[in-house]
C-alpha cells in the first residue's frame, strides 16, 4: 500500500510510475518506464500464437499545479483532473518544487467570514500558504510544479481503508495481486502490463501505451463509485459488494458476459456496472487503438473519489484481481 | 518549547472534555497551589520573589473545537455537531480520530455524480456524516457512543520561515505561556487559570474569575489573522511575523485603556514586537472575566493565527516568542499599578 503515498499527479507520475515499476518487475518482464510516466511489462505465455491480453490501471492521480506566485508569496493553483474543490480549504499540502514544500490551503476564518450560505470555493479561490515571502517561494516553487494534498493512509473499519490516491493505485493493486496469483497458473494469453500516465486528463497514458502494445483485448481496472448515504443506490454499488463488471456500448459484450460468466462459476463476489454509452475509463481509448481492441472493464467502489480520503474495501481489490487471474489463465476460454 | 506546543496541541480535548489537557499541563508545572474547581478549571497559584499590590490572574483556555457524535444510522454511518465555531467548509474531505482511538472520514457523494448545484454548496454538519467503516450500527456504537468526541486527524509541522501549523493551537499556545510563567522563576505571586468552555461562550473563565476575583486579569490567546491572498487593508486584522497583538475593543470586550498603553510601553521598552488589531472582531475569555466579581481590569495579549478553528491553524513561532517575553513583563508592570 506504499503506492497511496507517492505523489504522480497527472503529467508528472514518475515517482508513483518508478514505484509501480518496481514492484512490477517482481511478476513480469522486460518492464520500463516511457518518456511519459508510463509503466509497461510483460508475461510471455507458452503459446505463441495467443492473443495479447493488455491489463491497464492508471498511476496518475487528481491534484493541482501552481499557475502564480502572488506578491505576498501565496501560490494560486490550477487543477490537474477534477479535484472536489469544495474538500480544499484549511488541508494541508505539498507543493512538489525543487524539494517538498509543505503549506496549508488558505482560508477566512468564520469569525470575519461575510456569511455567504452555500458559497464553495473554486478553484481560482484557492492560494495556498507556505509561509514564505514571493522571493523565498520562488527558490523552491516554480510555475508548473505539481501540489497534493497531505493525507493518512488510515484503517478504517475491517477491510476499510482510507487514503487519497486509491483512484487509481488501487487498481495498480489490483493488477499486481491478480499477476501474483497467476503465478502457480499457466496465462492463456501472452499478457501486456500497463500502468498508464494521464488518466485523469483525457486518457492520454493509455493511447500511448495502448498503439505500442496493439493487444487483441483489453482490461481496464479502475475505481468506481461506492453507496453513501447521499447518493443514489442506482448509481453506486455498496463497498464489499465485489468486482465491477463494466456493461456499456463501448465495451465489448462478449467479454462482459464471459467475465461474468466466469465470475459466477468462481464463486467471486461481483456486480454489473451499466455505464450507457462510455465508461469514462481508459477502456474508451484503448477500444479505437489501430486496428480496434475488445475491451472490458473491471472496477470495485470507492467511497469519496477525487478527495484526500477515498476509501475502498480491499476484498473488492481481491475480488477484481481473482477475476483477472481466472481471465487471464484462460477460464472465459473453456467456459 | 517548540516540542511542548506540539505536546500541548496533539492532546485531544473539546469543550467540556479538556481533562487530558488538565491533566497533562498538573503533570508538567511546579506551583505552590494547583486545584480543579467544578468546571474543570485548573486554578494554580504561583509565588514570586515578591508580592504585589494587586492581585493579578493569567489566563487561557484549554478546550479546542471539535466534533460529537449525535445520532448512528442503521447502516452505521453517524452525523455529528460541531462543539465550537467551525465552518463546515474545513470539514469535508478529511479523516478525523475519534475517542476511541478509531479513525473515520467525511465526505460527499463523488464530484462526477454532483449536481451543479451541490458542486457549488457546502452542506451543513447536518447532512454530512462520518464514515468509520462499520457494517452496521450495532459496529458503529461500540466505536463511537453517543456524545464522545471527535477531532481533526491532522499533523503538527513546521514549515516556510518559522511557521507553525497544527490544530487547538488556539489556545494550547495561552496555555503553554503560562506553564512557562509559572516554571520559570515569576518577579510577583500570581493566580493562573487553565479555563474550560471557552469556545461555547467562555463559560469556564466565569467561574475561575469569580474563584480567583482577581483585580487585574490577563488573557493569552491566539486571535484571528487574515493576511493572505485577497485580503488588504483594515481586514487582515493583524499580521502574522509582526509579533504580539494587544486589542482595544473586540466583540465582547473594549479592554483597560492603561493595561494596553501599558503593554505597549513595556513591548517597547522590551524591543518585543507588538501590534493591535485593525478590525472588531473575535472575543475570548476576556468577555467573561472583566465583567465578574465587580469587574476586572483586563488585557489580551495574544499571537496572531491564520485560519482559526480548522485543522490548519498557522502561526509565526516568532510571534509566540513575542507573546511569552510580554506576558512574563505585564506581571511586572502590573503588579504595583
Amino acid at each position: 500500500m506504499e503506492l497511496c503515498s507517492e505523489s504522480g499527479v497527472s503529467g508528472e507520475e514518475f515517482p508513483a510510475s518508478e514505484k509501480a515499476a518496481e514492484l512490477l518487475r517482481e511478476y513480469a518482464e522486460n518492464v520500463s518506464v516511457d518518456a511519459f510516466g508510463n509503466v509497461t511489462g510483460f508475461v510471455k505465455c507458452d503459446d505463441t500464437n495467443a492473443e495479447t491480453l493488455m491489463l491497464d490501471a492508471h498511476i496518475d492521480r487528481v491534484g493541482f499545479i501552481v499557475t502564480y506566485i502572488d506578491e505576498n508569496g501565496f501560490i494560486g493553483v490550477g487543477a490537474c483532473g477534477s479535484p472536489d474543490v469544495k474538500t480544499l480549504l484549511a488541508q494541508s499540502v505539498t507543493v512538489h518544487g525543487k524539494k517538498p514544500v509543505r503549506g496549508v490551503v488558505s482560508t477566512l476564518p468564520l469569525h470575519v467570514k461575510a456569511k455567504k450560505e452555500g458559497n464553495a470555493p473554486e478553484i481560482s479561490d484557492i492560494s495556498i500558504d507556505v509561509g514564505m515571502t514571493k522571493s523565498q517561494a520562488e527558490e523552491l516553487i516554480s510555475l508548473g510544479d505539481r501540489i497534493t494534498v497531505d493525507s493518512h493512509f488510515r484503517e478504517l473499519g475491517r477491510d476499510i481503508i482510507s487514503s487519497a490516491a486509491v483512484d487509481d493505485r488501487a487498481g495498480v493493486c489490483a493488477v499486481l495481486r491478480s499477476l501474483e496469483l497467476l503465478k502457480d497458473r499457466k496465462p492463456a494469453y501472452n499478457i501486456a502490463v500497463c500502468f498508464s500516465a494521464q488518466e485523469e486528463t483525457g486518457e492520454r497514458g493509455a493511447k500511448q501505451t495502448a498503439f505500442r502494445i496493439m493487444p487483441d483485448r483489453a482490461i481496464a481496472v479502475d475505481v468506481s463509485f461506492g453507496t453513501t448515504p447521499d447518493s443514489s443506490p442506482k448509481e453506486t454499488a455498496e463497498l464489499g459488494s465485489g468486482v465491477m463488471i463494466g456493461f456499456s456500448a463501448a465495451l465489448d459484450k462478449e467479454m462482459s458476459e464471459s467475465l461474468r460468466e466466469l465470475a459466477k462459476k468462481q464463486n467471486i463476489p461481483f456486480t454489473s456496472e451499466i455505464m450507457p454509452s462510455s465508461t469514462g475509463t481508459n477502456a474508451d481509448s484503448i477500444g479505437t487503438i489501430g486496428k480496434g481492441v475488445r475491451c472490458c472493464t473491471l472496477s470495485f467502489p470507492i467511497r469519496y473519489m477525487h478527495t484526500s480520503v477515498e476509501t475502498v474495501n480491499i476484498r473488492d481489490i481481491e475480488s477484481t484481481a481473482e477475476l483477472i487471474c481466472e481471465y487471464a489463465a484462460g477460464g472465459a476460454k473453456n467456459a | 518549547m517548540l516540542d511542548k506546543l506540539k505536546a500541548l496541541c496533539e492532546l485531544n480535548g473539546t469543550s467540556g472534555d479538556e481533562s487530558r489537557v488538565r491533566e497533562y499541563i498538573k503533570d508538567h508545572i511546579t506551583a505552590d497551589e494547583v486545584f480543579t474547581d467544578n468546571l474543570g478549571n485548573l486554578i494554580v497559584f504561583k509565588k514570586g520573589k515578591r508580592s504585589p499590590k494587586n492581585k493579578i490572574m493569567f489566563a487561557a483556555h484549554m478546550d479546542e473545537v471539535g466534533f460529537i457524535v449525535t445520532h448512528i444510522s442503521d447502516n452505521g454511518f453517524i452525523s455529528f455537531g460541531a462543539v465550537g465555531g467551525i465552518d463546515p467548509s474545513v470539514v469535508l474531505g478529511r479523516s478525523f480520530v475519534l475517542e476511541s482511538g478509531a479513525y473515520g472520514v467525511v465526505g460527499t457523494k463523488a464530484i462526477h455524480q454532483q449536481s451543479a448545484d451541490e458542486r457549488r454548496s457546502i452542506p451543513d454538519f447536518s447532512e454530512m456524516y462520518l464514515d468509520i467503516g462499520a457494517y452496521s450500527a450495532k459496529e458503529a456504537e461500540k466505536l463511537a457512543p453517543l456524545g464522545s468526541r471527535a477531532y481533526f486527524d491532522t499533523d503538527f509541522f513546521e514549515f516556510g520561515d518559522g511557521y507553525v501549523k497544527g490544530k487547538a493551537i488556539d489556545d494550547r499556545l495561552g496555555c503553554l505561556v503560562l506553564m512557562e510563567m509559572i516554571n520559570g522563576e515569576p518577579e510577583y505571586d500570581a493566580w493562573y487559570a487553565f479555563t474550560v468552555q471557552e469556545e461555547i461562550g467562555t463559560r469556564g473563565a466565569k467561574a475561575a474569575a469569580f474563584t480567583i476575583a482577581p483585580d487585574i486579569a490577563f488573557v493569552l490567546e491566539s486571535t484571528t489573522a487574515c493576511d493572505i491572498a485577497g485580503v488588504s487593508g483594515a481586514k487582515t486584522v493583524c499580521r502574522l511575523g509582526k509579533g504580539a497583538v494587544v486589542s482595544y475593543m473586540d466583540r465582547s470586550t473594549i479592554y483597560d485603556r492603561k493595561l494596553y498603553d501599558l503593554a505597549f510601553e513595556t513591548a517597547k521598552a522590551n524591543c518585543i514586537p507588538v501590534q493591535t488589531k485593525t478590525l472588531v472582531a473575535g472575543g475570548n475569555d476576556s468577555g467573561a472575566i472583566h465583567i465578574s466579581s465587580g469587574g476586572v481590569r483586563t488585557c489580551a495579549i495574544s499571537v496572531p493565527c491564520r485560519y482559526l478553528h480548522s485543522p490548519s491553524c498557522v502561526i509565526k513561532y516568532d510571534d509566540f516568542l513575542a507573546v511569552n517575553a510580554l506576558a512574563q513583563k505585564m506581571l511586572s508592570a502590573a503588579a504595583n499599578l
